[in-house]
């Protein structure tokens, strides 16, 4: 039981932290700008792309600092050639426009790099177990994950705590109407903090890709699930987004973990049910099994009992 | 006067039925080939699809991702029906059908909406994802109703035969899908006319208002959320006897946001968009489909263009020239939109052929009459000029086509001065 | 008799008291206008009255029903109406609509999908009188967020009246107008509120001491002072809060 809680734990961790990444960029484009941008989790799938083809000529170190600037170019030019565009014809047509995006970015790595799973490989370099515990192992690149992931949270807390850019940003995410009138270039903000944001989901999709596998439907695998994320912690609050990473991951990680399912609960309680009705499958329920509904059931009871999300101060 | 006029209005408008309803009983005799007939099919079942999700977004103002929760609910009832029907169980005429649909669908969105029309906005729009994606997981789980990647199949041709029609063939299937259609469109319509339906409008241009004048703002939008569940179900009953088999994609993201597609496209705002939206699509679907591999490359691509230049969709572009039409200067505009529009189509085609060229594993592409060797650097290159041509064409004369725009458009100035003159 | 009455009303934003116990009666049948310097709480009581906001502490009665906890579709439907400081209407529904939705409740139309919005002659006629009134007649098909400024106005009076309340509320209803337009404004109020107790709050001393039979002045959330114009004129503390300010402001 305690090596499946310690890797029940590490292993949420180091998802939890993932999804911070691409939650952080989620959240803070949508207190800026008010969008939810639906191509968000796109974006990590480009970086994951890029990346792998980076590494197919240059290595994997290259394609760790190449991708996600490619992928944050990308996302500012988005932004200036797009979503500023739509802007005018409101926050429908905008998150519309994210939707198509995503769309269109899913068909468009199917045209460049086909619809087969890409054989992206962690680095030789970190092709190792970094310790093992009670018999299992735990792999160096998972440790490299979750120390980039933690670097990067460490970092953007500085930025966005100690800088004047970081300061203005923050003053963005709670007084969006204000920050217009201060006389600092909004537009050039909002175009860098959406290639900012798209740049760490580019680099998350870059560590991620050899473990979670590089498919064209990686983004929306992830997507949903960043999407619950912002949401349950609260629109426009970063410390509620970090803590609701934590808490999907943590808890997804143990669910899986956890072999626990309708019948031991029937055991327990020493009920037996005749098996011919057609929602049986309901009494052969086991926790991994629903682990991949719990963020959205989380969502909806989020939604309905606190619209504000965990840690939110705005009701949108 | 106000007599007559309402009585023209009504006739106008009775008129625009009778021609719907003309279409819909005509198109099979004109086209009657089985392929046809199955695209008719595949329509109709989109129009009432995107009809009900323009009642939610278009008329109602909810954005909603999780639209097919309530065709693909109403879907799996109807062809669990259609399972009853097979070991006798029941027997009725399979006319019915969407009718079962349509009560899931709205039972569905009795429950749903109970909760989830509080508010409209990004709280509407994220609790219909969460919903969308919470039944689509499920129904991978609850394999047992939803019979898991495989699905659900049932057989339609079990039930009574209705009018000599035993349902074996699509045709069958079109005339009842027809009707369907047909009712379904004049009740939706209808129900934009009803003072529910009228302050569904009022609620999406401005929920505080609406409370301040005596409507629950809620409650305006549950009766809408209502009654767009209750049509994607007759959808998505059409669908099941149409298909005769249901999977767990009849309800999950990709058919709400094909839906969303649609209506967009078509155009929200106007009560025929999503009819339009849901023709051409379709139509696209079919022919790119047949021909290419990249068609949803194409889709997207439109879609975001239509999305950008667009906001009003198809319907909405149709609508802007009304008033050049009715001021008599339409035809000005002719000329101007050849000079830009073929050379943008010089360059849209160009675009495909590189696309195409690039993607394909033949050694020749077949386009338009014209081979195209895919070794030849003198086919790339003359594409690639073609296409930078016309780009620059279409750059060039788009300034002519704004001005003949504005010019078309202008009421006061021309009036005065056709009356000095 | 008094058709509404406040006893000791408070509304707290966090540790901000705005209102701090406000007692006030409106009497059947007058035009009563509230005044005060900005930040007094005007905006805020009309959100109490008509139940934007719920109150803190204290009750409001409308004809002997306490209403201060119902929402703002309920007390519209007792008789309340109200207009908006920023102009609040139906932008992209065509006057007409605006009026016809106004009227809608009153008219007993409630939630209805089994009536046909244009087979109603007498809620279509009703509309258009009320268009009339309001001389929006000729405008009546152009959607309402086209039309000019002015006449955006008179729709959102239109729309307070149009669904017959008793008690009508009209937050600054000629703000941002010319002197011309106001003085229309101030005519087409007299006319279409005839019959009807009218509360107003309004910053054009000119306008207030010409329509109001009872003046309270609102200062820093508390009634300092409430009787007719010219007791208010002559009244030394709301010359030393508000007029002296007001003055110094011109």
């Amino acid at each position: 039981m305690p090596e499946i809680l310690v890797f029940a734990t590490l292993n949420g961790l180091v998802t939890g932290l993932l999804l911070f990444m691409l939650a952080s960029g989620l959240t803070v484009i949508f207190s800026m700008m008010g969008v939810l941008n639906f191509a968000h989790a796109s974006f990590y799938m480009l970086g994951a792309y890029f990346a792998y083809s980076i590494s197919l000529y240059f290595g994997y170190w290259t394609g760790l600092i190449v991708a996600p600037l490619i992928v944050g170019v990308l996302g500012a030019l988005v932004e200036r050639y797009g979503l500023r565009r739509v802007h005018q014809h409101g926050h429908v047509a905008e998150l519309v426009f994210t939707f198509g995006l995503a769309f269109l970015i899913e068909e468009a790595v199917q045209f460049f790099w086909g619809a087969d799973t890409k054989n992206y490989q962690t680095p030789d370099l970190l092709d190792f177990p970094l310790f093992t515990l009670f018999g299992q192992e735990f792999s160096a690149y998972r440790g490299f994950m979750l120390a980039i992931s933690l670097g990067i949270f460490i970092g953007l807390y500085q930025v966005l705590t100690r800088s004047r850019v970081g300061l203005i940003i923050q003053a963005a995410i709670t007084h969006p109407h204000m920050v217009s009138n201060l006389g600092h270039n909004v537009p050039l903000i909002f175009t860098a903090v959406f290639g900012v944001g798209t740049a760490l989901a580019g680099l998350a999709g870059v560590i991620a890709g050899p473990v979670l596998t590089t498919f064209p439907g990686m983004a929306l695998v992830l997507g949903s699930i960043v999407f619950v994320i912002v949401v349950i912690g609260g629109l426009g609050s970063l410390p509620g987004a970090f803590l609701a990473s934590l808490l999907i991951g943590l808890l997804q990680s143990y669910a899986i973990a956890a072999n626990v399912g309708m019948q031991d609960l029937l055991d327990l309680l020493g009920l037996e049910f005749p098996r011919s009705h057609p929602l049986d499958d309901l009494w052969t329920l086991n926790l991994a099994q629903i682990a991949p509904i719990l963020p959205f059931l989380l969502l909806v009871l989020v939604l309905i009992f606190r619209p504000t999300g965990l840690m939110g101060k705005r009701e949108q | 006067m106000n007599g007559v006029t309402a009585i023209r209005a009504l006739a106008a408008k009775s008129g625009v039925w009778a021609v719907y309803l003309a279409v819909l009983l005509l198109l099979p005799q004109l086209f009657d080939s089985i392929l046809a007939i199955s695209i008719f099919n595949q329509m109709a079942i989109a129009i009432v699809f995107a009809l009900s999700y323009n009642m939610l977004l278009g008329q109602g103002g909810m954005l909603s991702f999780g639209h097919a929760v309530y065709f693909g609910l109403g879907g799996f009832l109807a062809v669990h029906a259609l399972l009853m029907m097979e070991n006798e169980a029941v027997y009725f005429s399979i006319a019915f059908i969407p009718l079962i649909g349509g009560l899931t669908g709205l039972l569905a969105g009795v429950f749903v909406g109970s909760f989830s029309t509080r508010k409209a906005g990004t709280v509407f729009a994220m609790i219909s994802l969460g919903i969308g994606e919470l039944v689509a997981a499920s129904s991978l789980i609850f394999t047992g109703f939803f019979g898991g990647e495989a699905g659900v199949s049932g057989d339609r041709t079990f039930g009574p035969p209705l009018f000599g029609m035993d349902f074996f063939s699509d045709v069958d299937v079109y005339y009842l899908a027809a009707f369907w259609v047909f009712l379904s469109t004049l009740f939706m319509y209808l129900f934009t006319q009803t003072p529910a339906g009228r302050m569904a409008n009022a609620v999406r241009d401005n929920p505080e208002r609406a409370e301040f004048i005596g409507y629950s703002a809620r409650w305006v939008r549950f009766i809408s959320f209502c009654a767009s569940g209750m049509f994607a179900g007759v959808a998505g009953g059409l669908f099941a006897l149409n298909y005769e088999f249901l999977t767990d994609e009849n309800l999950n993201l990709v058919t709400s946001g094909r839906v969303l597609l649609m209506a967009y496209i078509g155009g929200l705002g106007f009560f025929i968009g999503p009819i339009i939206g849901a023709i051409v699509l379709t139509l696209m679907n079919f022919l790119l489909s047949n021909y290419t591999e990249l068609w949803l490359l194409y889709l997207g691509i439109m879609f975001l263009l239509t999305v950008l230049f667009l906001p009003r969709g198809f319907a909405g572009f149709i609508m802007m020239h009304r008033l050049a039409w009715l001021r008599g200067r339409l035809h000005t505009l002719a000329l101007p939109y050849l000079l830009t529009g073929l050379p943008a189509l010089l360059f849209i085609l160009c675009v495909i052929c590189l696309l195409e060229l690039s993607h394909t594993a033949e050694p020749e592409l077949h386009f338009l009459g014209l081979t195209l060797a895919q070794d030849s650097v003198l086919v790339w290159t003359g594409l690639l000029l073609f296409a930078t041509l016309g780009w620059y064409l279409t750059k060039k004369s788009a300034p002519g086509l704004r001005r003949a725009w504005e010019a078309a458009n202008e009421p006061e100035a021309d009036a005065a001065q056709e009356q000095f003159s | 008799m008094s058709i509404l009455s406040m006893r000791n009303l408070r509304k707290n934003f966090g540790a901000t008291e705005i209102i701090r116990g406000v007692d006030l009666d409106i009497e059947s049948g007058e035009i009563h206008a509230i005044i005060g310097p900005n930040g007094a709480g005007k905006s805020t009581l009309f959100h109490l009255i008509s139940g934007k906001y719920s109150p803190t502490a204290g009750s409001i009665r409308f004809n002997d029903r306490q209403i201060e906890n119902l929402s703002p579709f309920r007390i519209n439907r007792l008789g309340i109406a109200r207009s908006f400081q920023v102009t609040n209407i139906f932008p992209r529904l065509s006057v007409f609509e605006n009026i016809r939705c106004a009227l809608l409740w009153s008219s007993g139309y409630g939630y209805s999908f089994r009536h046909l919005l244009n087979r109603q002659r007498a809620l279509n006629e009703e509309t258009r009188e009320v268009l009339e009134k309001i001389g929006l007649a000729g405008k009546a098909q152009i959607p309402a967020g086209e039309i000019a400024y002015s006449e955006q106005r008179a729709l959102e009076l239109g729309m307070a009246i149009a669904g017959g309340a008793e008690l009508i509320l009209l937050d600054e209803p000629v703000a941002g107008m010319s002197h011309s337009e106001a003085d229309n404004a101030v005519r087409l109020i007299r006319r279409i509120t005839e019959g009807k107790t009218l509360v107003m709050v309004e910053h054009d001393m000119n306008i207030v001491f010409d329509l109001a039979d009872r003046i309270s002045v609102l200062v820093y959330g508390k009634v300092i002072a409430c009787g007719a114009p010219a007791e208010i004129r002559a009244n030394a503390q709301v010359q030393e809060a508000y007029l002296g300010e007001a003055q110094a402001h011109a």
